[in-house]
């Protein structure tokens, strides 16, 4: 197998260390008594992109779900900045969830609203009040934050284009971009390139290694193709059944492991 | 002739005889149903026939149409005109109450699950008494006249358009929403930011189709009493005006053309 791996930038002096920022320990999760996570650990750290994988059904987005809070964990740990999330309720714990952001398959824009104001939306855990109601009050420095986002991502130019009216790669990068206006540390990403043509799929790819980088996020990002894994990501977690088949450096995603990955009845076998 | 290139034999439908029996059984219901709903509303076409004489009078009568300007038209525009207002503010006034219940009313944007029942509640009682009777409640409580009318319309239409927005939220994509709820959007935040924006258009649509229906049942309201050209109507019949009310009805008519044109003309530059 050919792998084409780009070299990453090296590391700026003083550049932050890579702080790991998110502990996952111990996660276990069942519907209905039906193990769906048994044991699951890793670690996210700043400046590196996770790629997950596994067939369908072997739990990947619920464990990012699990981590967002959109599912319930049984039991484990989820330590985000050090701070065990289970400890917390409430208005405490949004807050300290608001540093981790989602980026979903379906995007999930406003199609109504215009770019800027879907990133703008982004800021919502940190606004309150009546004005936080409307776009028409958000204040000048938060759309000029999100003015910022956007040219991160490319798109300063469709700033004002309703985002119904972008294509899947640009909508993509809006909600990327809404992520940074979050200013998220974390970004979640559950196949966030699979409705994508290859091209914007390289593309979208691409801006989440370059963040992870340069902006020093931690990216775990979902993925079906273990191509663009190993072309984007620096490590991998390969899920079978619930359970952690391998995590470790992307080199270790070699032909074999893939074929391990996404064999059928793995249980038999 | 081409012959197929390969035929294979259909395997039997399972149940196939079960699914029969239950059709049959359906059509029979249907027909003992019929029966009893003729017999029970005196379904009688013969009599029809029998008064075609009193039907032919009744025309004759109101043919021509009076169309005195002084005494008739004028008076036949001007309470038309009310009866729009009464349609109008009918509609616009229980957007308020309609948008707030329809947002309790859905599952996906509902604080609690008490409030999302309470709200079906109010919804359901608010369509089931029909505005006809709102409009003989509030005949009686602020006397006759036009405003007992808007105050039936906004009841009932409240009733309705609450429970129509309130499908129009649960039908919609959620996934926004639950985007902004990850964001760290507070549930009010979330419904202003994603849900009501996902289904704005469809509100402006339903609210048009209100307003349509409405300035019709302004219509009816007039004849309990309760303003405008319905009122005028139900004057013209009890003084055996029938010229007159012809008059009246084909002003009616324009009006309703007039509002229907409109409004399905919004409705299409909309969906664009
Ligand atoms: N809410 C739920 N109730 C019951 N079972 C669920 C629920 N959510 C997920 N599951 C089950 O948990 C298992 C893991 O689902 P999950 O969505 O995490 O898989 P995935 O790895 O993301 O798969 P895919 O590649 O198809 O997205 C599946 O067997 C699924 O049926
Ligand atoms: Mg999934």
């Amino acid at each position: 197998m050919t792998t084409l791996r780009l070299p990453h930038p090296p590391l700026l002096q003083g550049a932050p260390p890579r702080e790991e920022i998110l502990q996952v320990e111990n996660l276990t999760k069942s519907f209905g008594g039906r193990t769906v996570l048994d044991g699951v650990n890793f670690t996210l750290t700043r400046g590196s992109v996770v790629a997950f994988l596994g067939a369908n059904g072997s739990g990947k987005s619920t464990t990012l779900k699990c981590i967002m809070g959109l599912e319930t964990l049984d039991a484990g740990s989820i330590k985000l900045n050090g701070t065990e999330l289970s400890t917390l309720r409430g208005t405490a714990l949004v807050r300290v969830r608001s540093s981790v952001a989602m980026i979903f398959q379906k995007i999930h824009l406003v199609p109504r609203r215009t770019a800027l104001e879907n990133v703008c939306a982004g800021a919502l855990g940190r606004l309150s009040g009546p004005a936080s109601f409307s776009p028409m009050f958000f204040p000048r420095e938060l759309k000029e934050e999100a003015m910022a986002a956007l040219a991160r991502v490319g798109l300063a130019d469709r700033a004002h284009e309703k985002a119904g009216r972008l294509s899947g790669g640009q909508a993509q990068r809006v909600a990327v971009a809404r992520a940074l206006c979050q200013r998220a540390s974390v970004l979640l990403a559950d196949e966030p390139v699979s409705a994508l043509d290859p091209r914007a799929a390289e593309e979208v790819m691409e801006l989440l290694a370059e963040l992870a980088r340069e902006e020093n996020l931690a990216v775990a990002a979902v993925l079906h193709q273990p191509n663009l894994a190993v072309r984007h990501a620096d490590s991998v977690v390969g899920l079978i059944d619930g359970r952690i088949e391998y995590s470790g450096d992307i080199s270790g995603l070699d032909a074999s492991m893939q074929a391990r990955l996404y064999t059928p009845n793995r249980a038999a076998a | 002739m081409s012959t197929p290139a390969a035929t294979l034999c259909v395997p039997k439908v399972p149940n196939s005889g079960w699914r029969i029996t239950s059709i049959i059984t359906a059509i029979a219901v249907f027909i003992v149903l019929h029966v009893f709903a003729l017999r029970g509303t005196e379904f009688e076409p013969a009599a029809l026939v029998t008064g075609a004489e009193g039907m032919a009078s009744f025309l004759a009568d109101a043919f021509p149409p009076d169309l005195d300007w002084e005494s008739v038209l004028a008076p036949a525009l001007k309470a038309t005109t009310v009866t729009l207002w009464i349609g109008l503010l009918g509609t616009t006034l229980s957007i308020p109450s309609a948008l707030l219940l329809a947002v309790f009313a859905s599952r996906t944007t509902t604080p609690h699950k008490t409030i999302y029942q309470l709200s079906r509640a109010i919804l359901s009682f608010f369509r089931a008494v029909p505005d006809i009777v709102f409009a003989l409640i509030f005949v009686t409580a602020v006397g006759l006249g036009p405003f007992a009318g808007v105050l039936a319309l906004i009841c009932h239409n409240t009733g309705v358009m609450g429970k129509l927005w309130a499908e129009s939220i649960e039908e919609t994509d959620s996934g926004p929403q639950q985007a902004l709820s990850t964001v760290g959007a507070s549930r009010l935040q979330q419904v202003t930011h994603a849900a009501l924006p996902m289904v704005l258009g469809q509100f402006v649509g339903l609210l048009l189709y209100r307003f349509d229906v409405n300035v019709r049942s302004s219509l009816v309201l007039g004849l309990v009493g309760a303003g405008g050209i319905g009122l005028l109507i139900n004057q013209s019949i009890k003084s055996f005006q029938f010229d007159a009310m012809l008059t009246q009805i084909l002003v009616v008519l324009v009006l309703v053309i007039l509002v229907d044109q409109l409004s399905s003309f919004i409705r299409r530059k909309l969906e664009v």
